[in-house]
Formats: structure tokens, sequence, C-alpha cells
């Protein structure tokens, strides 16, 4: 315990030096800002705002992408309480209460509800991933190349079980971000696989350029769409930032669930802030006296969600930092940032490189105070900015992200690439394919062929250590049950349609 | 919708009919994409001995996707689904080309397969091109506004990467 505080200190006497804490701030201001824009989630902000992290020291770049992260995500919850277009997958949940809060002219409730659900769950979490971090590192120490392995494909189940929609195309989702991934040099004999002759290929797809394109390019393709003049932005000054006592009374209870639903959400690999906030508010809703009042305005609504949001947003930097495994689309941003600055994610960065670990996770904290600080004052500043025409918006995104994608590898292809993606994910859209689960799957990939390659060799190609090896075994099992699970409703579903026939 | 396709006379319990485009055509491309990678990789060596060859992984996925996509397809053909959305063509086709012209006119680019030549071009010409080609994509573009918000656009992306983030950017094609 005495090793916790010690180590908590060490991280807030980095993180609170004046450089770092500028870093946290310009972090989280540029993340709300972009994050605020309609139509871009968190993956595309992070992807878009890396390259302004590129000239800074390893910590320094950190701390303000995880800053650019957090305001990202506070972002989109502005945006969708205060115009009726969520900015992403996370925030969805909250433009049900949210914006009816908002119409109803409560708009400043909603939003200082949001941000002060947020930061409680931020102080929660924190504290969890300080206390979780040190002996999940020492069991990442247990982990083999089975292990390893097995805990991946658990993530990718995760991420199949909750997605929207059909079980069998979330999986074939997983299998093409699998095959996409392979494109490049083969790890281990550096032979070319799938690069049809194109030199720029030989490196593999870049990571942000698949985000880029299926996030940023592919989003605005659809909006475009669909007419603007429809955006209903709440009209008028918004007064009374300060929620009442009632307001808070009613909310605390909501916060305080949205918190550990979203830490535990956010710590497997795979779920993360999406699933946390749709399962926060089922469950406020269910467990509500009046959930008649949901999606009419209620200020639990928008607390629990964001609560939750928040904090998986936060934990799910567990995984990243014990295992070097990303869970989900911005913690694979995060790796690439990391190799950029020459450090590899895993259990060896809390040991040897205590200052960064440490500086991170006060960061985290110090990021969502920021939030409450910069957002509060900042709401008419935002209002502004979602009252500029979808028109000009969006070619300033488009300028933006081709800015962004070309600046990180000064490479034109990488642009191209991009736009390949957008493509493609309009016609994933078209045929109600997910996107998500294929990045995850694209940013696991490599990891898990070697895994699964070593793990091959290591046990004399007998492919029964997955399930022969205690951990590896337990995992598999998880894994398997979670789909039969999530198949069952399905497979029943078709039987019967097959047999009205 | 999906109810008017019930109601619709069908054919004998064989009559093969794409009750769910969506699923079907989907699944198709999927089956596609395999094929296309079990292609591509066919010439890489397999598994020798326990080691995977760099071509092992591929093609367990590449089969692996097949099957699957033909499930989607079959699942198609089946179950009910909603028509596919008509595509929009001008809004994607405007966004596309605004994103090649950025990126043919950034560095220059040469392709002699294609007689193609453009020379450098710099960040503030192809901000602005870029910027004017996307926004024609949308149908309530006004050309006077649109002028000036591509201008300050580009001002404001040249003083962010180029001043404050000292990013490496050729500005003009003669500097």
């Amino acid at each position: 315990m005495t090793d916790l505080f010690a180590n908590l200190w060490l991280g807030f006497s980095i993180a609170a030096s004046p450089a770092n804490l500028g870093f946290c701030l310009l972090g989280a201001f540029v993340g709300t800002l972009v994050g605020v824009l309609p139509g871009i989630g968190t993956v595309a902000t992070v992807a878009m705002l890396l390259p302004i992290t590129f000239g800074l020291p390893p910590v320094g770049a950190l701390i303000m992408l995880a800053g650019i992260y957090y305001g990202a995500q506070y972002g989109g919850s502005t945006t969708s309480i205060l115009v009726n277009i969520p900015g992403e997958a996370t925030s969805v949940i909250t433009c049900l209460d949210g914006h009816q809060m908002a119409r109803q002219g409560r708009a400043g409730a909603a939003l200082s509800i949001a941000a002060i659900g947020s930061f409680i769950a931020g102080c929660v979490s924190t504290v969890l991933v300080a206390a979780l971090g040190v002996p999940l590192t020492s069991i990442a120490l247990l982990f083999g190349p089975a292990e390893y392995f097995s805990l991946m494909v658990l993530g990718l189940i995760f991420a199949v079980v909750l997605a929207k929609g059909s079980v069998l195309k979330a999986i074939a989702m997983i299998v093409t971000g699998l095959l996409l991934s392979m494109v490049g040099s083969d790890l281990e004999t550096g032979a070319g696989r799938m690069t049809f002759d194109i030199a720029e290929l030989s490196d593999g797809i870049g990571f942000t350029n698949v985000a880029m394109g299926l996030f940023g390019f592919a989003e605005i393709i659809r909006n475009l769409e669909m007419s603007q003049e429809s955006r209903d932005i709440v009209k008028g000054k918004i007064k009374g930032l300060m929620p009442t006592r009632q307001d808070l009374k009613d909310s605390a209870g909501a916060i305080a669930r949205g918190t550990v639903l979203g830490s535990i959400l956010g710590i497997l690999p795979g779920g993360g802030a999406v699933v946390a906030s749709f399962a926060a508010y089922t469950f406020e809703k269910r467990i509500s006296k009046h959930p008649e009042r949901f999606g009419h305005g209620a200020i639990q609504g928008v607390a629990a969600p964001e609560s939750a949001n928040n904090a998986a947003a936060q934990t799910s930097f567990i995984p990243l930092l014990t295992l070097g495994i990303p869970p989900n689309a911005v913690m694979a941003l995060m790796v690439g940032a990391m190799t950029i600055h020459g450090i590899v994610p895993g259990p060896q960065v809390m040991t040897k490189q205590p200052e960064l670990f440490w500086g991170m996770i006060a960061s985290m904290w110090l990021g969502n105070l920021m939030l409450v600080i910069i957002n509060l004052p900042l709401v008419g500043l935002w209002v502004t900015l979602l009252r500029v025409p979808y028109r000009l918006l969006f070619p300033s995104i488009i300028v933006f992200c081709c800015i962004g994608i070309y600046s990180i590898n000064n490479s034109p292809t990488d642009v191209v690439i991009a736009a390949v993606f957008g493509l493609f994910g309009y016609w994933l859209v078209k045929h109600d394919f997910e996107p998500a689960p294929l990045v995850l799957a694209f940013v696991l990939g490599p990891l898990m062929e070697e895994n699964l390659r070593r793990a091959m060799l290591i046990a004399r190609g007998d492919a029964t250590v997955f399930v022969t090896r205690p951990i590896s075994a337990g995992l598999m099992f998880v894994a398997v049950s979670l789909l039969v699970l999530a198949m069952l409703p399905m497979i029943r579903k078709r039987r019967d349609e097959v047999f009205v026939e | 919708m999906s109810e008017g396709v019930k109601s619709s006379p069908s054919g004998g319990r064989f009559h093969f009919r794409v009750r769910g485009p969506r699923d079907f055509y989907g699944g198709l491309a999927l089956i596609a994409m395999a094929l296309i990678a079990m292609w591509a990789t066919g010439e890489l060596p397999g598994q020798q001995g326990f080691a995977f060859g760099p071509g092992t992984a591929p093609r367990i996925f590449a089969v692996l996707l097949a099957i699957i996509g033909a499930l989607v397809a079959l699942g198609g053909l089946l179950a009910d689904g909603p028509p596919i959305e008509p595509y929009a063509v001008k809004g994607p086709a405007f966004v596309l080309v605004a994103i090649l012209l950025f990126a043919l006119m950034i560095r220059g680019v040469t392709i002699t397969s294609l007689h193609l030549s453009v020379p450098p071009l710099g960040l503030v010409p192809s901000t602005f091109v870029a910027f004017m080609v996307s926004i024609m994509g949308s149908s309530e573009m006004r050309w006077v506004e649109s002028l000036i918000a591509a201008v300050g656009m580009t001002i404001f992306c040249v003083l962010l990467f180029v001043y404050l983030l000292q990013l490496p950017f050729q500005l003009w094609p003669w500097v």
C-alpha cells in the first residue's frame, strides 16, 4: 500500500511539472476541439493529432496523447448533448437523454453532470490502474506465447460478442482484419506477403491509415448523404451551468454504478468504452423506479454512460501497460506513439521506466481535472464551433486528415491507402458490417501471429498446447463459452425463420 | 420492408431468390477477397517441420474468410434482409478525388506507366485544392463562402503545422 502511494507520488511529481502540465492541458484542449466536430470520433481524433506530439520528449508526448484521448471523448459528449449527432460511438447513448435535456433548456446541467461524472469516474479508475498495475505485471511474467495468443483470441471474441448485429458478420470482420494485418514483410523470413509488388506495401499497411480511412473518411462520406439542415443545435445561450442539488442527488448513484461497470469493462480486451456506456445506460434504466423517464431527459441517462465510458477509457490502459496488448484502436495508436519514441509497451515499461509509467497514470487524473476546468467555461466556444455549417466543416476535416496522415511518414502513398479504406468503410456500412472488430483484429494480428508461431514451435507443432496449459485453457474456455452464448439466440432465430418457410 | 418481400408470391421451395441482398453480396465480396488473398500467398513457402512458414497463417485465414463469406452469403439466401441502400456517387467521388489530388500534389509524383508526372507543389496549393474539390461534393456548396473558407483553412494549416509544430513541409512549388 505504501508502495502505491510512493509510486503515485513519483507519478505526480513527473506529471505536475509545468511542462507536462502544459502538454496535458494542450492535449485536453485540442482533443476536445477536434472531438467536438460532428462526425469525428475518438480514434480519428487521436490519429489526426498524433503528428503534433512527435517533437516532444517521450513522457510529454504520451501525457499529451492521453490528454487528447480524454478530450476527444468529452468533446464527443458535448456534441451529442448540444446537437443530435453523436460525434462517435461512445456518445450515441448520451445523445438519448442528453439532447432531450438540452431541448428542455437544461443543456448546462447535462454538460456539467457529464463533466462531473467523468471526473469522479476518472479519479476512481486512476487509483484502480495504479493499484492493479503491479500485480498484473507479475501475472504477465507467467504468460508464455500460448497464453498471449489465447488472451488475444479472448479479446477478439469479446469484440465479436459486443458488436452490433450478426455474430457471423463480426467474425468475418475479425478474419478480414487479421488477413489485412498480414500484408507486408513476414516477421521471420522477410518474405513479402500480399504486397502485389508494390514497394510501399512491403512495410505493411499503417494502422493510422486504416483508422483514418474507416473512422474518418468513411464517416464523412456517409454524413454527406444526409441532409445537413436537419441538424438540431440548441438555440440561445446556455445558462445555469451548475447542476442543482437535486441533480447531484439524482445522479450520484448512477455515477457510482457507471464507474464500477466502466472500470470492469474497460480492462477486458476488446471491450472498452463503447460497451461500457451502453451497459451502464441499460443497467440504470432497468433498476430505475421511473424507467419511462429515460429517453426524455433523465439526468441518470447522462451521468451513468458518461462516467462509465470515462472509467473504461482509463482502465483500458491496463492491458496495454501491463501486458503490452492494445485492447482497442485508441490504445493501438498509443502503441504507435510509444514505438516512435523507442518504448516497447509491456510489463518491462513499469520496471525500466517507472517515471513514464507512473507519470502517465498521474496525468490521467490531471487530464480529467483539466477537462472539468476547460470545458465548463469554454462551452460557449464549442457551441460556436458547432454552429459552423457542416458543408464548411467537412472539407476542413478532410484536409486536416490528409496533412495528418502525410506528416506521419512523409508518405503520399499513406494518404492514398487511407482513401481506399475510406471507400471500403463506406461499403462496409452499406452491407451492415461493423468496422470496429476489423480494426481490433488488424491491431492484434501481428502480435497474434508471432505468438501463435512461437507457441507452435515451442510445443513442437502440437496444437493442443493451447488447451493443456492451464491459464491458456482457462482463457480459451471463456472465449468459447462467450461465443456459444452469443451464437445461441442467433441459431435459434435462424432455425425459426427456416422453419416458418 | 421485409413484410413486403415476404408477401410477394414466391416460387417453389427450391426457387433461388436473394432474400437478404446486403448479406448475400457482402458474403460474395468476402469470398472474392479470400480468393485474392489465396492467390497472392500461393507461392509463399508453407509449414516446414514444426515451424510456420510465411504463407501458413495468411492461407489459414484466407480459407477461414472464404468459409465465413459463404455462410454469410447463404444467410442472405435463406433469411429476409433489408435491401442495399443506394450508393451516393457525387459526395464520395469528390472526396476521393480531393484526397488523391492532395497525395499527388504534396510531394509530386512520377508514374511512368501512366505517363503521369506531377511536380512537387507544396502544402499551400495542395491544401487549397483539396479543400475546394472536396467542398464541391456537398450539395449545399456556395462559391464565395467556400473560397474564403479555403483560404482561411490553408492559412490555419500552414500556421499550425509549419510554424507552430515545425514539421518539415515545402510550402510553395518554387521553394
